[in-house]
């Protein structure tokens, strides 16, 4: 083996496909996108060069802040939640359930499987009020919580909160199955060792299972992560943005600007910060992973 | 045997690809028309007229190769955006009229649909009401896209529920309308129904509102910076939409509503009025109305005290448009040009009793009375306004529409609402 890594031609031609693939479709599409940042208009229809404009925009741009923020809370509210329920999940998978396991597994997987539209029409409907209430208000309303029947997707203060809940809901799953493989690598020598030497439930997850599980969580949280820093799909199926922006993502001022707007330069300057707080977030989290020793 | 079944089906595909090649060489002038579309070709709306209309042409004329495609209305300005800076527009697209066609005229893409009519002696097909509306879009003398609708828009009501409430005739100024909503709610009806999930509905009613205190030119005029985005009629409306959902006019969630489930609502006797255009009369006529053929009335934008606007100025409405590749037009698009203005009228008519904006030869001899009220309302127009964005670019309209969510919601106060529009525009000139 050292024999060909070191031969350096041998090196050369193991690289080369997938450099020159990765290049075509990722580098060269950056880069596209950073020479479109320096022009206004659209391609084709209006194109006309106009410097740094689109990068002192972003400065003064209300809007572009405002998807910002929303987009930053949605990644802190999904990421925590999808990665922490489906630990949760898996450790009920490992310790507690023990019967039906294959079939709780099973439908806690299943909502991975669903289209995000059809998720989103499932979840505007357990969340409408009008012309009927739907499940959840339904629900409040036999329970005498009347007060607290609500549009929940129809108003900015729960519009975002009731998006989160659903793309936690549709995640979950899957998350709960990578922590359950990872679960299953952990040797049971060792849990039982820690359980004879006294070890209670919670003390058993602090101290032994979850430093065992750390290169998971962080791979996760990483998944996790980019996944939601691209907030797009579920937000449009499910409120479109609205109400008036409370859920409207960077991806998706991106969208409206580059395509309805017909502003390409500056929808492209969007994509590079967009692209920019991917690789610095990764990394920021990649900080907490210890070197193997 | 399996073997060979497998080697001649190889042999006939690879025989029928070479004729297929050799065919599109030699076929020059039998190029496929293109048709990009955003409705389905069977909605029993303009994507079935589109496709019967033309494959009505295609059974006279067996030589003509067509191909419609579809793309979902979000997608269709992006679509033609990037075909245009391919230089690969199709023969014919739907497309939106006002704004984004002046763009593409500007660009000199788009062909000027007046002089071939006038070429071809067929000038006479478009209404001339609905001609003058798309030039009054496009900001030009000449005509550069074909109609696809011609509606006229209003407060349709359902008339059991009115009655109910003790409500006698439709309301001819705003005020009464606001009395009669007052009058619903005690009566335990909700007033109004809206599609605020979908947001122009909800434009519309500032629009109507608009009109009538700033008369149908002001949303023209404001983009054309001639009046301010913050004058009065803006406002005023603005303050007035915000206090109808506050009194509950609109229900509760009113802009987690879509349009479909309000135009419903209005139907099943679920809500009592609804601002809506002529093409509801379509749902009107099938047998998903609840309401019946007599149900439901219709009753002009009423007037608002101290406004400019006049009862008989109609908020109209020429849908989306069609519109014809510069680059592509030869004498194929010329056959089809001719046949289609001259049959769309009659079978739009026919079949789906709707107005399209061109002339009707053939009138049925029984029209529903959805149908009939249209026409009536339509033969009493004296002046349009188009519709709330229709001089807006898109950015300005995009704002204007999500921003009405949040004046509904309260999140937002009348003045904020139209500074926000005001300062779009003002960034943007």
């Amino acid at each position: 083996m050292n024999k060909v890594l070191g031969n350096k031609k041998a090196v050369f031609w193991f690289i080369a496909p997938t450099a020159v693939l990765y290049s075509i479709f990722v580098i060269l599409p950056v880069l596209w996108s950073v020479y479109y940042t320096f022009y206004n208009g659209m391609p084709g229809i209006k194109w006309e060069f106009c410097g740094i404009d689109n990068y002192l925009r972003i400065f003064k741009d209300k809007n572009f802040t405002k998807a910002l923020i929303v987009n930053v809370k949605y990644i802190l509210i999904v990421t925590t939640g999808q990665v922490c329920l489906g630990l949760c999940m898996a450790l009920i998978f490992k310790f507690w359930l023990k019967r039906f396991a294959n079939l709780i597994r099973t439908i806690v997987f299943f909502p991975v499987v669903l289209p995000t539209v059809a998720v989103a029409q499932l979840f505007a409907k357990i969340y409408e009020i009008q012309p009927h209430y739907g499940l959840l208000n339904s629900l409040l309303d036999a329970v005498g919580l009347e007060n607290l029947v609500q549009p929940w997707i129809g108003q900015a203060s729960t519009a975002l909160g009731a998006l989160s809940v659903m793309d936690i809901w549709t995640a979950t799953g899957f998350y709960a199955i990578i922590f359950y493989g990872a679960l299953l690598d952990i040797s049971d020598d060792v849990i039982e060792a820690a359980r004879i030497d006294g070890c209670k439930a919670f003390p058993l997850f602090r101290l032994v299972l979850a430093p065992l599980l750390r290169p998971m969580i962080i791979t996760c949280l990483i998944f996790s992560f980019t996944g939601t820093v691209k907030m797009f799909e579920s937000a449009t199926a499910l409120t479109g943005g609205g109400p008036g922006g409370a859920t409207k993502s960077l991806s998706m001022y991106m969208y409206d600007t580059a395509f309805t707007y017909s502003k390409t330069g500056y929808g492209s300057v969007i994509a590079l910060i967009i692209f920019l707080i991917c690789v610095v977030g990764s990394a920021i989290i990649r900080k907490f992973e210890k070197p193997i020793d | 045997m399996k073997r060979k079944f497998t080697a001649a089906l190889l042999a006939g595909t690879m025989v029928m690809g070479l004729m297929a090649t050799g065919l599109s060489v030699s076929a020059e002038e039998n190029r496929t028309f293109k048709i990009l579309s955003m409705w389905a070709e069977d909605d029993n709306d303009s994507g079935s007229i589109l496709k019967d209309v033309t494959e009505a042409y295609k059974q006279e004329n067996p030589d003509f190769d067509y191909e419609i495609e579809v793309v979902s209305s979000d997608n269709l300005k992006q679509k033609i955006a990037t075909l245009a800076a391919s230089n690969d527009l199709p023969d014919v697209f739907a497309y939106d009229a006002g704004t984004p066609l002046i763009e593409l005229i500007d660009a000199g893409l788009v062909v000027d649909v007046s002089e071939k009519l006038e070429a071809l002696g067929v000038a006479d097909q478009i209404d001339s009401g609905a001609a003058g509306f798309l030039t009054n879009l496009s900001l030009t003398e000449d005509l550069y896209a074909l109609p696809l609708g011609q509606n006229i828009e209003g407060f349709w009501y359902n008339k059991a529920l009115f009655e109910q409430a003790g409500i006698e005739a439709a309301p001819t100024t705003w005020d009464e309308m606001l009395e009669d909503a007052q009058k619903l709610l005690d009566a335990g009806i909700q007033p109004f129904a809206v599609g605020g999930a979908d947001l122009w509905p909800a434009t519309r009613i500032l629009n109507a509102y608009v009109m009538r205190k700033g008369g149908v030119d002001f949303m023209d005029l404001a983009y054309a910076g001639e009046k301010k985005y913050t004058d009065e009629p803006l406002v005023e409306a603005a303050a007035m939409l915000q206090d109808m959902v506050d009194k509950g006019y609109f229900g509760v969630g009113a802009t987690t509503v879509d349009m479909n489930t309000a135009a419903n609502m209005v139907m099943n006797g679920e809500a009592a009025m609804i601002y809506n255009g002529s093409w509801y009369v379509s749902s009107l006529n099938s047998d998903a109305n609840a309401a019946g053929e007599d149900g439901i009335g219709f009753f002009n934008i009423p007037e608002v005290e101290g406004g400019v606007g006049t009862i008989t100025e109609y908020s109209m409405n020429c849908g989306t448009i069609l519109a014809l590749s510069s680059g592509k037009y030869d004498e194929i698009t010329d056959g089809w040009l001719e046949y289609f203005v001259t049959h769309v009228g009659n079978y739009a008519m026919n079949e789906q009793g709707s107005f399209r904006g061109y002339t009707i030869s053939e009138m049925p001899e029984t029209v529903g009375t959805y149908t009939q009220l249209v026409s009536d309302e339509l033969d009493k127009v004296t002046g349009s306004s188009a519709w709330f964005e229709a001089a807006m670019d898109s950015e300005l309209s995009q704002i204007a529409q999500e921003n009405v969510q949040t004046l509904m919601n309260g999140d937002m106060t009348p003045e904020e609402y139209a500074q926000s529009l005001q300062d779009i525009y003002d960034a943007a000139h």
